[in-house]
C-alpha cells in the first residue's frame, strides 16, 4: 500500500470508531548515510524510518498516536490509541478544526532529483571520499576528525477527515566535515564545513574538503586579543545561528499568543535595521524545505516577514491561525511522524546585499569575523554567548589572526538594529533558513 | 517470540555477527499555559544487524520482524562489511568478552505500565497552576512529562542472550516571565531511570517553582559582566563540566584521533581534589544499563582518580586496540544505529564543603546555576550555558543577574578547582555525539575560574 492509502485508511477507521476529527500523517526515509571518525569510514548506514501519526480530536480533547510499523492492525490499534488519550485528555478552549481542502500549488521545480534518488551506498561513500581527499590533499598539516554524508529520500503523505489529502517526494543531501590543523603540536580549533541540496548535481564535495581544511589552517597559531566592544561578522552558518534563531522564535504566532515573543502586538512595527528584509517561502525553487504544501496538508505560499526592518507578518499554523481568525501560512512543522505539528520556518530568506565577503572585510576597520559559534542563544530575550571558534581578528581591512579563547556576546534584538552590512553570498543552512554573512555592531568581544 | 526468531537467524551468520531488537514505547504529556496541548504516545520497534567481516563492519536494520527480513538485514550487514573493506585503513579485532545470558530490568517500585494516563493529566496540571500562581509577570509556561519504555534484546554469535527493560520517566518545566518590555526565560528538569517514584523523591513541582522563581526574579535583571572570573559552579551544573569538558576528551575514539587526554594516562591534568568517574551502574542514573549495546556488563571507571589521569571509555574495538578491557561504554540511540563510545552517569565525585564555606571563602566573583546546553572540543575548550550568575562579594550572595555562557580549558579549569561541596546531585541530559542518548551527570557545587560571556 502506498503511504496516501495508508493514511485514507486510517482516516476511515477513525471515522467508524467515532472521532469528530482526524488527522494521519504517514513518512517514510530511506536515508544512505555514511559516518567519517577517526579519519576513515566508521560507519555505512541503509535505513528505512517511517511511520504514521494519528491525530484524532473528540469534543475539543486531541490525542495522538504513532508506530513505526505500517501494518493494517498497527495502525488501527494506533488510531484507537490516539482516541483513548482523547478521552482522558482535558478539552482545549481553543481549539477550532483541522484545516479544509484548498488547492494546493504545482510542486515547486527542483525539490526532486531523479539521479540523487537512485545513488546508492558506493556513490555517498564517494562523496566521502571526495570530500576527504580534498581537504588531505589540500596541506598535509590538516586532519579530519569527523563527518557526515546522507542521501535521504523523503515521502510524506497527509489526509484528513475533512477531505485534505496531500502526498509529494523530495530528495535531499546533506554532508559535513569537521577538520583540524596540526603544527608543532598544536591543534587549531574544529572547523565546520557542509553542503545542503536537492541534488546530486548541485552538491560539492570537494569544496566541503577544501573549506573545512582552509578554515583549519586559518585558524592555526591564534593570539588573544584585548577585550572590546565593536563589529563583528557572522559568516552564514553563525548568523543564522545566532541572528536567524531568534528572529524565527519571534515570528512564530504560537509564541507571540503565548507572550513569549517580544514582537507580539508590534505588527508594522520596526524591529529591525533598515537593511533586513526577510521572506518566508515554502515555494522556493530547490529550496532545502520547500514542497507544496506543509505538515498539515496546507499550501505553502510566500510570506514577507520582515521588509525593510519592519514587521511584517508572523508565521502559523492552522491552530494558530485559527485562534485568530486567520488563515494559516502553511508553517505547520514536523520532526517527524511521532510528534504532532507545531510551527517552523519553511525557507527563511534573508535578502542578500550588494557585497561580497572580502569587500566586507576589507572596509572594516576594526572587527572580527566568525565562521563557527559554539554557545547559547536565548530566543525569547535575544541574548547570546558562545565561544568565536574559526574566529580572526581584522584591523585596517585585512584579516590578521586567528583567535585565541574569544567568547563573544550581545543581544540579537538590538544587534539586528545594529547590522552595518549584509553581503551577497547567500547559502542554506541547516536551520531552514538562506543567510549570507552579516556584519553587526557593538558586539562583546571578550578574552581572558 | 521474536528473541526466538531472532536466535534462529543468527544460527545461520558466519564470522562475528550480533543482532539487537529494540522496542521503545513512548508516553509524553504536554500543558502549554495551562490548556493540553496533546497526549502523545506511540511505539517505534525494529531490529539490526552487525557483522565483522575480515576487519570490517557493515550495519543494516528494519522495522519488519519477519524471518525474511532479519535473514535480509544480515546479509546486506555483511555484503557492505565486505564493499567497504578496501576503504577503510583499519582492520577491525575485538577485545574478547564473556557472552553473557543474562536479564536485566530498571529496579521499579512504581511500574508506569500499570497506571492510567489520567493520572499524569493531574499531576501536570497541579504544577502548572501553581507555577504560573507564583508571579504576576509569568506570562507563559509548558510543563512536560515524558516516559520512555525500552525494551532491549542483544544477541551475538559467541552466544550472548541478554534482555534489557529500561524505563526512563522525566519532566520538565520552562516558564516566561514579562515586565516592562523586558522578556526572561528559565528551564528546570528531573528525572531518573525509575518507576514512577521518582515523582515522590524529586517531585516535578519543586523544579517548576526553583524555574518560576528565577524568570520571575530575572526578568529586571541585568546581564552579568564579561571576564575571567572566580566562580562557584553549582551541584546542578557541575555534571555538565563532568560531561561535557572532560567526559568526551576520554572517549576512545576520541583519544584516538589525538584529544587532550590522549598522552596523559598517569599524569596528572587536575586539581587532586577531582576524581571524575563514569558509571554504568549508578542507582537510577540516566545513561544506566547492565550491560552495553555490544553485550559488555558495565563498570565504574575511574576517569580522573585524585587528579590523576587512570582510564578511557571504551568499546570492544577500541579496548583490543588499546590493550585493556571493554569498559562497557558502547551505546546506540536506536536500533537504527551501530554502538558507538559514550558516557552513561558522568560526574565528579563529592567533597566536604558546605555552601556557606564556599561563599565565606570567595572576596569577589560568581554563583552560577541552571545550566543550559554546551558543547566541546576534543582539546578541552569547552562552554556551556548558565541560566543565573548571583554576585558574590566579600564572602556574601548579594546581586541576582542574568546567566551568561562559559568557556575555559577544561583540565585548567579543573587545576584551579580549591573546594567541593557535599551537595551532590545526579541529573539527567541528553547528549549529541552524531546519534543522541541518555546520559547522566553528577556532582556537587565547586569552586574554580571560567571566562564568562558577559556584557562589557
Amino acid at each position: 500500500m502506498s503511504l496516501a492509502e495508508l493514511t485514507r485508511s486510517a482516516i476511515k477507521y477513525s471515522e467508524k470508531i467515532g472521532v469528530d476529527e482526524v488527522e494521519a500523517f504517514a513518512q517514510s526515509l530511506q536515508i544512505i548515510e555514511i559516518v567519517l571518525e577517526r579519519a576513515e569510514i566508521q560507519s555505512e548506514r541503509v535505513k528505512t524510518q517511517c511511520g504514521i501519526g494519528i491525530r484524532i480530536i473528540k469534543d475539543k480533547k486531541l490525542g495522538f498516536a504513532f508506530t513505526s510499523a505500517l501494518s493494517k492492525s498497527r495502525i488501527e490499534e494506533s488510531c484507537r490509541n490516539a482516541k483513548s488519550l482523547a478521552n482522558v485528555s482535558i478539552s482545549n478552549p481553543d481549539w477550532v478544526s483541522l484545516p479544509t481542502p484548498a488547492k494546493l500549488p504545482k510542486p515547486p521545480s527542483g525539490i526532486y532529483d531523479e539521479e540523487t534518488a537512485s545513488m546508492g551506498g558506493d556513490e555517498v561513500l564517494n562523496l566521502a571520499k571526495q570530500a576527504y581527499d580534498a581537504a588531505k590533499g589540500y596541506d598535509k598539516r590538516v586532519d579530519i576528525d569527523d563527518g557526515k554524508f546522507s542521501v535521504i529520500l523523503n515521502d510524506v503523505a497527509i489526509s484528513n477527515s475533512h477531505g485534505v489529502e496531500a502526498e509529494e517526494k523530495t530528495t535531499l543531501l546533506e554532508g559535513f566535515l569537521i577538520c583540524m590543523a596540526k603544527e608543532h603540536g598544536e591543534t587549531s580549533s574544529m572547523a565546520f564545513e557542509y553542503e545542503i541540496t536537492r541534488a546530486i548535481r548541485d552538491f560539492s564535495s570537494e569544496r566541503i574538503g577544501r573549506i573545512a581544511a582552509e578554515k583549519a589552517l586559518a585558524s592555526l597559531k591564534p593570539k588573544a586579543v584585548r577585550s572590546f566592544v565593536g563589529k563583528v561578522i557572522l559568516d552564514s552558518d553563525p548568523a543564522a545561528t545566532v541572528l536567524i534563531q531568534p528572529i524565527i522564535s519571534s515570528v512564530n504566532a504560537d509564541n507571540a499568543q503565548r507572550g513569549r515573543s517580544l514582537w507580539a502586538g508590534k505588527h508594522g512595527e520596526e524591529v529591525a535595521s533598515q537593511k533586513l528584509t526577510i521572506t518566508d517561502d515554502g515555494l522556493f525553487p530547490k529550496g532545502i524545505g520547500s514542497s507544496s504544501f506543509d505538515f498539515e496538508g496546507v499550501p505553502h505560499q510566500k510570506t514577507p516577514v520582515i521588509t525593510h526592518g519592519k514587521l511584517q507578518s508572523f508565521l502559523h499554523n492552522s491552530f494558530t491561525g485559527n485562534k485568530e481568525g486567520k488563515k494559516s501560512t502553511g508553517n505547520a512543522y514536523r520532526d517527524g511522524y511521532n510528534m504532532p505539528p507545531s510551527i517552523f520556518a519553511s525557507n527563511l530568506i534573508v535578502e542578500a546585499g550588494k557585497k561580497r565577503l572580502e569587500e566586507m572585510i576589507s572596509e572594516t576597520d576594526k572587527g572580527v569575523i566568525v565562521r563557527r559559534f559554539s554557545g547559547n542563544v536565548r530566543p525569547e530575550s535575544g541574548e547570546f554567548s558562545g565561544i568565536a571558534k574559526q574566529a580572526n581578528y581584522i584591523e585596517k581591512g585585512e584579516v590578521k589572526y586567528p583567535l585565541k579563547e574569544t567568547m563573544v556576546s550581545g543581544n540579537v534584538f538590538q544587534a539586528i538594529m545594529n547590522i552595518v552590512e549584509i553581503g551577497s553570498e547567500t547559502r542554506p543552512t541547516f536551520l531552514a533558513s538562506y543567510v549570507p554573512p552579516i556584519m553587526i555592531a557593538k558586539i562583546n568581544i571578550i578574552s581572558k | 517470540m521474536v528473541i526466538d526468531l531472532l536466535k534462529e537467524c543468527l544460527k545461520k551468520s558466519r564470522g562475528y555477527g550480533e543482532l539487537r531488537y529494540h522496542k521503545r514505547d513512548t508516553f509524553t504529556v504536554s500543558l502549554k499555559d495551562g490548556k493540553i496541548d496533546v497526549l502523545n504516545s506511540g511505539i517505534i520497534e525494529g531490529a539490526c544487524a552487525r557483522v565483522l567481516k575480515d576487519g570490517s563492519w557493515g550495519f543494516s536494520s528494519t522495522t519488519m520482524l519477519e524471518k525474511d527480513k532479519i535473514d535480509k538485514i544480515l546479509e546486506d550487514a555483511a555484503s557492505l562489511a565486505k564493499a567497504s573493506k578496501s576503504k577503510k585503513k583499519r582492520s577491525v579485532k575485538l577485545a574478547s568478552v564473556k557472552p553473557h545470558v543474562d536479564k536485566y530490568e530498571t529496579p521499579m517500585k512504581i511500574d508506569p505500565r500499570k497506571t492510567g494516563r489520567e493520572e499524569f493529566v493531574r499531576l501536570i496540571i497541579d504544577v502548572d497552576k501553581n507555577v504560573r500562581g507564583f508571579s504576576k509577570n509569568i506570562v507563559s509556561d509548558t510543563v512536560t512529562f515524558n516516559i520512555v519504555d525500552d525494551e532491549l534484546a542483544f544477541l551475538s554469535s559467541e552466544g550472548a542472550e541478554i534482555l534489557q527493560r529500561i524505563v526512563r520517566c522525566f519532566g520538565n518545566v520552562m516558564v516566561i516571565a514579562r515586565e516592562k518590555g523586558n522578556i526572561a526565560s528559565a528551564y528546570e528538569s528531573i528525572g531518573a531511570q525509575s518507576g514512577l517514584e521518582v515523582l515522590e523523591k524529586t517531585p516535578l513541582i519543586n523544579v517548576g517553582m526553583t524555574a518560576a522563581e528565577r524568570a520571575s526574579k530575572l526578568v529586571s535583571a541585568k546581564v552579568a559582566p564579561a571576564g575571567l572570573f572566580p566562580v562557584i559552579l553549582e551541584n546542578r551544573i557541575v555534571g555538565l563540566l563532568a560531561h561535557e569538558a572532560v567526559g568526551h576528551c576520554s572517549e576512545a575514539d576520541l583519544v584516538y584521533s589525538g584529544s587532550f587526554l590522549a598522552d596523559k594516562i598517569g599524569k596528572e591534568v587536575a586539581s587532586e581534589k577531582v576524581t571524575l568517574v563514569d558509571d554504568g551502574r549508578y542507582l537510577n542514573g540516566f545513561g544506566t544499563m547492565k550491560y552495553d549495546d555490544e553485550g559488555v556488563s558495565t563498570q565504574k571507571t575511574a576517569i580522573i582518580a585524585k587528579g590523576i589521569c587512570q582510564s578511557f571509555l571504551h568499546s570492544r574495538e577500541t579496548a583490543q586496540h588499546f590493550g585493556v578491557n571493554p569498559t562497557g561504554n558502547a551505546r546506540a540511540w536506536n536500533f537504527e544505529f551501530d554502538p558507538i563510545i559514550r558516557m552513561r552517569n558522568t560526574y565528579i565525585e563529592t567533597g566536604d564543603y558546605s555552601m556557606e564555606d564556599l561563599v565565606e571563602d570567595m572576596k569577589e566573583g560568581f554563583f552560577l546555576k541552571g545550566g543550559l546546553s554546551g558543547q566541546a572540543d576534543f582539546t578541552g575548550e569547552f562552554m556551556f550555558g548558565t541560566q543565573e550568575a548571583i554576585k558574590i562579594e566579600k564572602g556574601k550572595l548579594t546581586e541576582s543577574l542574568r546567566g551568561v555562557t562559559i568557556s575555559g580549558n577544561a583540565f585548567e579549569v579543573l587545576k584551579n578547582v580549591d573546594a567541593i561541596g557535599k551537595d551532590f546531585v545526579m541529573r539527567i541530559g541528553m547528549c549529541g555525539k552524531e546519534q543522541i542518548n541518555y546520559v547522566g551527570m553528577g556532582g556537587a557545587s565547586l569552586r574554580t575560574n571560567v571566562l564568562m560571556g558577559g556584557t562589557k
